[in-house]
């Protein structure tokens, strides 16, 4: 058998079996089996909180922000009706719980004062140096732009649904995004 | 910047992108306070369904008539001192009664939620945090007894305060 082929196939196999024991999850979870939802969150935590860490760029309130959104997670499973995966149902609730949660926390005290010096910036990205470069450019942004980057740059949202999601206008979402790209870039090109 | 200077950017930074970890590991472990919400979750379900079988008991036990005594006499103490406080307090006077209001109303919440499990593992670390931004403000509102926004920024963190207690300990259903 072709090295390539027997590679794929086993790629596809590894898939398939996790696609099927998530569903398995999804679906004794549904029933309340706090066990199985524990299944969930190790298969799902660690992108969902790479997510949360994105776009909160500070470590503590992105760990608790994916706590929540494990949390409504449990509460709203049986909203999962299927039809897309759940991966990408998953990511979608992160991002809206996320961003919600930082409105709520984001203490009058960094708005008062701007603080843009966060946790996150200080401590080591993870991967290899333009990996880390890029992660700590993006928690420079300011935080619109930075929401906006990561949502269309890195999770694929359109700007119509992160207008939706972070209540602004289509053309403020692309203003943000050119905005985050332009800074990214130029801090690119002081490498 | 040129054209292609433009394009040679995206390229790069989209580069970067693809190249760029998606996943992290968080440090500490987020389950156990995960598992304390839904396990609150399920108490409240129960006894949510205890009192629709039962019907309304609110005098079971001690323990809650205490609470709801505690709570009555602090609510009763904060409207007496709202009530004084309308009386034009100013400058040191004010942020001396403010304080004060918003310990008892604290301290009325913690009563409430004394017996309940918090959701999360560092609120008291994020309670202490404000309180040292309170001294801090306080401080400079020694200096400029009236000055309206210092008023307004110990406000706003008393009202941090109270919000982070009553969220820790009442989880909210409503937010996907």
């Amino acid at each position: 058998m072709n090295p390539k082929l027997s590679v794929v196939n086993n790629t596809d196999i590894e898939l398939a079996e996790k696609a099927q024991l998530e569903k398995s999850l999804i679906d004794a979870s549904k029933q309340g089996d706090r066990l199985a939802f524990k299944g969930l969150y190790e298969l799902h935590i660690n992108r969902v909180y790479g997510l949360c860490f994105r776009l909160c760029a500070d470590k503590s309130l992105a760990e608790d922000a994916a706590q929540e959104v494990f949390i409504q997670l449990w509460r709203k499973l049986d909203n999962f009706d299927g039809t897309s995966q759940f991966s990408t149902w998953l990511h979608s609730v992160t991002s809206n719980v996320t961003i919600s949660y930082i409105r709520k926390q984001r203490g009058w005290w960094q708005k008062m004062f701007s603080i843009e010096h966060t946790i996150a910036m200080e401590s080591e990205a993870e991967g290899s140096i333009a990996d880390a470069n890029l992660e700590r450019y993006i928690y420079q942004l300011p935080e619109r732009a930075r929401w906006v980057f990561v949502l269309h740059a890195i999770e694929g949202y359109r700007h119509e649904e992160i207008a939706k999601m972070l209540d602004m206008a289509v053309g403020t979402s692309k203003a943000q995004f050119h905005r985050a790209k332009s800074l990214i870039q130029g801090w690119m090109d002081d490498e | 910047m040129n054209k292609s200077n433009d394009n040679r950017l995206d390229e790069a930074l989209e580069k970067r992108i693809e190249q760029m970890a998606l996943d992290k590991q968080p440090e500490r472990d987020l389950w156990k306070g995960i598992e304390q919400a839904i396990e609150l979750d399920a108490k409240k379900s129960a006894s949510a369904e205890k009192s629709h079988t039962e019907g309304k008991h609110l005098f079971r036990s001690p323990k809650p008539m205490f609470a709801m005594a505690a709570s009555f006499l602090v609510l009763v103490v904060v409207g007496w001192m709202s009530f004084e406080s309308g009386k034009n307090l100013q400058g040191e006077n004010l942020v001396a009664a403010m304080s004060e209001q918003h310990n008892l109303q604290k301290q009325s919440l913690l009563i409430r939620f004394k017996d309940q499990p918090a959701s999360t593992d560092n609120w008291q670390q994020q309670i202490e945090e404000l309180d040292e931004a309170a001294q801090a403000i306080k401080k400079a509102l020694a200096q400029e007894p009236n000055n309206p926004a210092l008023l307004k920024m110990l406000k706003n963190v008393y009202e941090q305060q109270m919000a982070i207690i009553e969220r820790v300990h009442e989880p909210r259903w409503e937010r996907i």
